[in-house]
């Protein structure tokens, strides 16, 4: 190995006090007095008290601080940070209105907004004489001698989340009472503001369930709008 | 002995200017240094801050902080800053958004990556998201050109199974708490 004006050993070693080193043929070269070859970065390993004075050192040196400098820029910088995230799961359970596949069929109205919780049915308009309604999906009867029903059917779907319950019970209730002698039904149950009224004990869920809206009026009920909310409830089982 | 007390006084006095004087003149020059001196290094750091559409950070504005998204469910209300984009019969997607800021110093580098890992295996019937890569205890890269010095958001999505518990489902009404690594690496 060959640098500068001297050939070095590779065992030649930087040491304190020594005053020779052997080359590779084994002659003895005298080195003088203590230099100390230093180089920036890393102190630790490049900055020697040496008594080696070859020119080939101080390249091996040399070349040895550069990779050193090298290496250090080369080093990626990063930086670390944690985020750290907390909830709470609850279960939970959803009802929605849907259309009947028969929509649109007698007895099957389309609901307005449907597949929320938050939907419109029309029976349009109707009478007595005649059985007279202006909408075909409407289910139109005349109940006894004196009372008239229109009816559409539609779809309820309770859905479950995280929960172990069964099933769910169904219940409904009229927002405001109804004028004399006109009554809001269930699949025949009749409904009032006093309470839910259980309509079923155990649905299933996500599972469709039809239901038949009904409203009974009776002849003597004079021309006007009648309108009603009503409120379904499921609860879990 | 009249003239030898004035003569006393005169000489005191004479003695006592001239020790002014020098004790004047001591004192008008002084000196002294600093040393300064300064070692600029190069480096970057990330740290987390609240986003205007996401949940209030825990320590925003540091690089440990915590974002609390409250009690979820499949239907029921969420806290401010949660949405929940999806819900399906299978799982259901709580999410939020936080901001990561990266500032770099005597680094030629423009743009960093940000990757990130669970600090441990995620809890039962969950999963967790960031910008829709899904995320393990292993390293995923998220970005691969983050700007430094500007907040830049992400999508923090909790991925919770509707199973219920012990079928698969997480466990319910209690806190569940996981940590999520970030780091950023200069490029």
């Amino acid at each position: 190995m060959y640098f500068g004006n001297k050939t070095l050993p590779v065992s030649a070693f930087c040491q304190d006090q020594i005053k020779w080193a052997s080359d590779a043929s084994g002659q003895v070269m005298n080195v003088t007095g203590q230099e100390r070859y230093g180089l920036l970065l890393p102190a630790v390993l490049l900055t020697m008290s040496c008594n080696l004075k070859f020119r080939g050192m101080k390249a091996l040196l040399a070349m040895g601080g550069l990779l050193c400098l090298l290496a250090s820029s080369a080093a990626a910088q990063t930086s670390s940070g944690q985020l750290t995230i907390t909830m709470s799961v609850q279960s939970s359970i959803t009802l929605i209105f849907q259309d009947n596949p028969s929509v649109g069929t007698t007895g099957f109205c389309p609901l307005t907004n449907a597949g929320t919780n938050n939907v419109g049915l029309d029976f349009g308009t109707a009478a007595f004489p005649g059985s007279f309604h202006t909408l075909a999906c409407v289910n139109y009867q005349h109940i006894g001698t004196a009372v008239y029903q229109v009816s559409s059917a539609f779809d309820i779907v309770v859905s479950k989340s995280n929960s172990s319950s069964p099933n769910y019970r169904l219940a409904a209730q009229i927002s405001t009472p109804p004028p004399a002698n006109v009554t809001w039904l269930l699949n025949n149950v009749a409904l009032t503001t006093a309470g839910f009224t259980t309509l079923d004990a155990a649905d299933n869920y996500a599972t469709p369930i039809t239901k038949t809206l009904q409203v009974q009026v009776k002849n003597t009920v004079g021309a006007q709008p009648l309108l009603e909310t009503i409120t379904f409830l499921a609860t879990a089982n | 002995m009249l003239k030898k007390y004035i003569s006393i006084v005169r000489g005191a006095a004479l003695v006592g200017v001239l020790m002014c004087g020098a004790s004047l003149l001591a004192q008008t020059t002084a000196s002294g240094v600093i040393n300064g001196s300064l070692n600029n290094t190069n480096g970057i750091a990330i740290q987390f801050d609240s986003d205007p559409a996401g949940v209030t950070l825990g320590a925003a504005g540091t690089n440990a902080a915590t974002a609390n998204f409250g009690t979820v469910s499949a239907f029921g209300t969420l806290a401010a800053g949660v949405t929940r984009p999806s819900v399906t019969a299978v799982n259901f997607t709580v999410r939020t958004i936080f901001d990561v800021q990266v500032v770099s110093g005597g680094l030629n580098s423009l743009t960093y990556t940000l990757t990130a890992n669970l600090a441990a295996a995620a809890p039962a019937g969950m999963s967790y998201k960031v910008d829709a890569i899904t995320l393990t205890t292993a390293l995923q890269t998220i970005q691969v050109n983050g700007a430094y010095g500007t907040d830049i958001p992400h999508n923090l999505d909790l991925v919770i199974l509707t199973a219920a518990p012990g079928a698969g489902g997480p466990a319910l009404n209690t806190p569940i708490t996981t940590t999520i690594n970030f780091t950023a690496t200069a490029n």
